[in-house]
């Protein structure tokens, strides 16, 4: 009687773990957005999807869709698609949306998830207040993924040809722009511009680097400093040490521009210097973008999400933990060499001995955000670009242009 | 008295034409109408309420408007005035008999059927001030000695993008009056000759005439399209720089982008509005022509 009770039991509890274990296989895919600046990146996002398919043992399967970055349309492509009743599981992300999705109540809140994760503290907590501070709330709705810093990346050729060093103060900096704006073939017309300007959208990132340089801030772009500013980046252009096209160039205008020898610096983070290396090989280096009566440079962020749509928020958190601190951060940081924040992946000689790696380094302690407002991603796409547009063509003066852009931003 | 009977299959055979429009025109349409009442910012959704005429309001005052509205009006009555004069010179050139014409015929359509799309991103690498093929053109052939950055300064923009809807629309206009061409009794230009008619009287008396509603119906209908085109400007500048090709429809579509949905269909509703008042009279003329010519 008591050994039928004893295989009872055991029958009861090898029933119980296969049913546990099959439960916990059951297969489920998790549809992923994301977006990737050229086909390397993209090729390794899926290869990325692909090991975690292979690897997590937990029957998920990611299935990773590309969509284009779009100058920062990407963010209400997505808004777009959930609250039509679609969209993925998890995506890429950039804080500055997360006014706009929290708003309308489409991020899983991670506390829970973090709470219970055991790589948790392999990134810096004060990543985990900045994304707090973004939801305007105690909660963290974004998970870190990397981060890139804006510095200005120059050609040493160039610089040893116009007799300039590298800038170490703002002036400097402006005095580089000019003396690099030269007619190298002797035929009476200028061939090489000091400086790649980005005056459509996503410009408003390095400029932001010239307001601050004189004193002024974003919280009230109408200072004299911030107006100051503005003054320079419109100078740089009248002047002609900025290509004619300034205005309506965006990222792609500024990399070929400075890829074909037509801009001696122009600013962009590390995700592009691995194209840099392959086309000039060490002509190529890069300074933290200089500091004048102050410093700021732009910090590029990029996260990830899992929406609240998603039927599958356990095995969608998997996915986000593996590129956050597992083998995706290293595959995708290697490839882009963005910076991890994984405390772990930093510490990889890769990165450790990369020269454009610790030019961000040094520009991280500066490093900031434009405020995160629900006015922020039209104030980026459309009014920022028209009005700088109109500065640079000398139709508004700088303290107009000033005016409006922080009517823009801050209503008043 | 024998009462006739209902019979349902007329309606039943209709109900699935009529509910598909019901639900992808009049659905959408009268749910623009209504949030154009309303303060839709999905932006701040805890703020959305009716506001009544706010919006319409708002429109009055907003320089970009009626900036817009002044781009849009440039855009058709330059983009579609001159898309009907080439094509119908193309159209006169197709007509005539010459060695290959079914070849140059179908080559003429391909801006038309190139997807806007494309044809935005080609003309912006074309007009490109760096790299341009217009500029290298226009350099070898000694016009000019400096590039153009034809996209990136004001006063070029606008006539790039509308340069570009002209070269688009020239085909639609050349198919169509081709057919209407070819429908022309020879006969007609028979008497003309024996009256000792010139080619500009047999131009003016008897194709012109002849060809008075192809020409009402293709010109409405491209008035009505290039006005709500958006895909070609904003592929090659997005509106800008400055504004300067922004026209109501991109306006539009740019508001709608950044999700205030409550003033984008209050603006869309005013350009339907404005096209009513052209499109109307017009129709009334060609009814009129039509009755007349009975």
């Amino acid at each position: 009687m008591k050994r039928k009770l004893v295989f009872a039991l055991m029958a009861v509890l090898s029933m119980m773990a296969v049913i546990a274990v099959s439960a916990q296989q059951k297969p489920v895919t998790i549809v992923h957005w994301y977006w990737a600046d050229n086909p390397a990146y993209s090729a390794q996002m899926q290869k990325i999807a692909t090991d975690f398919n292979a690897t997590n043992g937990k029957g998920i399967t990611v299935v990773a869709q590309e969509y284009p970055w779009d100058g920062g349309a990407y963010s209400e492509t997505l808004f777009r698609a959930v609250m039509g009743g679609g969209g993925p599981d998890t995506s890429s992300f950039k804080l500055t949306s997360t006014p706009l999705f929290a708003a309308n109540n489409l991020l899983v809140n991670l506390d829970d998830f973090l709470a219970k994760w055991k790589d948790k503290d392999k990134i810096e907590p004060s990543l985990y207040d900045t994304m707090r501070k973004a939801s305007g709330t105690k909660s963290v709705y974004v998970m870190p993924w990397n981060t890139q810093v804006l510095y200005v990346y120059y050609r040493p050729s160039l610089f040893k040809k116009a007799g300039v060093t590298v800038p170490k103060t703002y002036a400097e900096f402006l005095e580089a722009c000019k003396k690099l704006t030269m007619d190298t073939n002797g035929d009476g017309k200028i061939d090489v511009y000091g400086f790649g300007m980005r005056g459509a959208k996503g410009g408003q990132e390095p400029w932001g680097s010239f307001i601050w340089a004189r004193g002024g801030n974003f919280d009230d772009l109408t200072t004299p400093q911030a107006i100051a500013g503005m003054q320079d980046f419109i100078d740089l252009y009248k002047n002609g040490y900025a290509p004619p096209t300034a205005p309506m160039d965006g990222f792609n205008e500024i990399i070929a521009n400075f890829k074909s020898g037509k801009t001696a610096m122009t600013i962009h983070h590390i995700g592009s210097s691995i194209g840099m290396v392959d086309t000039f090989g060490d002509d190529v280096d890069a300074f933290a973008f200089p500091g004048g009566v102050g410093r700021w440079t732009s910090m590029g962020d990029t996260e990830n999400i899992i929406l609240k749509s998603s039927k599958n928020k356990e095995a969608a958190f998997e996915w986000l933990a593996y590129l956050a601190t597992g083998k995706g951060q290293e595959a995708w940081c290697v490839t882009t060499g963005n910076v991890p924040v994984s405390k772990d992946v930093q510490q990889l000689p890769i990165f450790q001995n990369n020269r454009f790696m610790k030019v961000s380094i040094e520009g991280a302690p500066y490093a900031g955000i434009f405020p995160i407002l629900d006015t922020t991603t039209e104030w980026i796409s459309t009014i920022w670009p028209n009005t700088v547009a109109a500065a640079l063509a000398g139709k508004m003066s700088a303290a107009d242009a000033m005016k409006q852009l922080q009517k823009g931003l801050w209503g008043k | 008295m024998h009462k006739k009977k209902f019979n349902p299959w007329p309606y039943l055979l209709i109900a699935p034409a009529l509910i598909t429009i019901f639900a992808v025109v009049f659905f959408p349409v009268l749910n623009a109408v209504l949030m154009s009442f309303q303060s839709y910012d999905l932006r701040r959704p805890s703020q959305i309420r009716f506001t009544g005429l706010a919006n319409y309001a708002a429109a009055m005052h907003d320089s970009l408007f009626w900036q817009a509205l002044l781009k849009t009006a440039i855009w058709v009555v330059v983009g579609v005035g001159f898309q009907f004069v080439f094509g119908f010179m193309l159209a006169l050139l197709l007509n005539r008999k010459f060695w290959g014409r079914g070849v140059v015929r179908s080559i003429s359509l391909i801006p038309w059927v190139t997807p806007g799309v494309l044809i935005g991103l080609m003309w912006r690498w074309i007009f490109d001030g760096n790299y341009g093929v217009l500029n290298d053109l226009l350099m070898r052939l000694g016009l000019i000695h400096d590039k153009i950055p034809f996209l990136a300064q004001q006063s070029t923009a606008f006539p790039s993008v509308i340069l570009t809807i002209i070269w688009q629309g020239i085909p639609f206009f050349a198919l169509m009056l081709l057919a209407g061409l070819q429908g022309i009794p020879e006969e007609l230009y028979d008497a003309a000759n024996v009256d000792g008619a010139n080619a500009f009287q047999r131009f003016f008396l008897i194709t012109v005439p002849s060809l008075k509603n192809t020409i009402f119906v293709t010109t409405l209908l491209r008035i009505i399209w290039v006005a709500n085109s958006v895909d070609v400007i904003f592929n090659m500048t997005e509106g800008g720089p400055a504004y300067s090709t922004q026209t109501l429809s991109v306006y539009v579509f740019n508001k709608g982008n950044t999700l205030n949905l409550g003033y984008a269909s209050t603006m869309a509703i005013l350009l339907a509005l404005a096209l009513a008042l052209v499109a109307v009279p017009y129709l009334k003329m060609l009814f009129k022509a039509q009755e007349e010519s009975k």
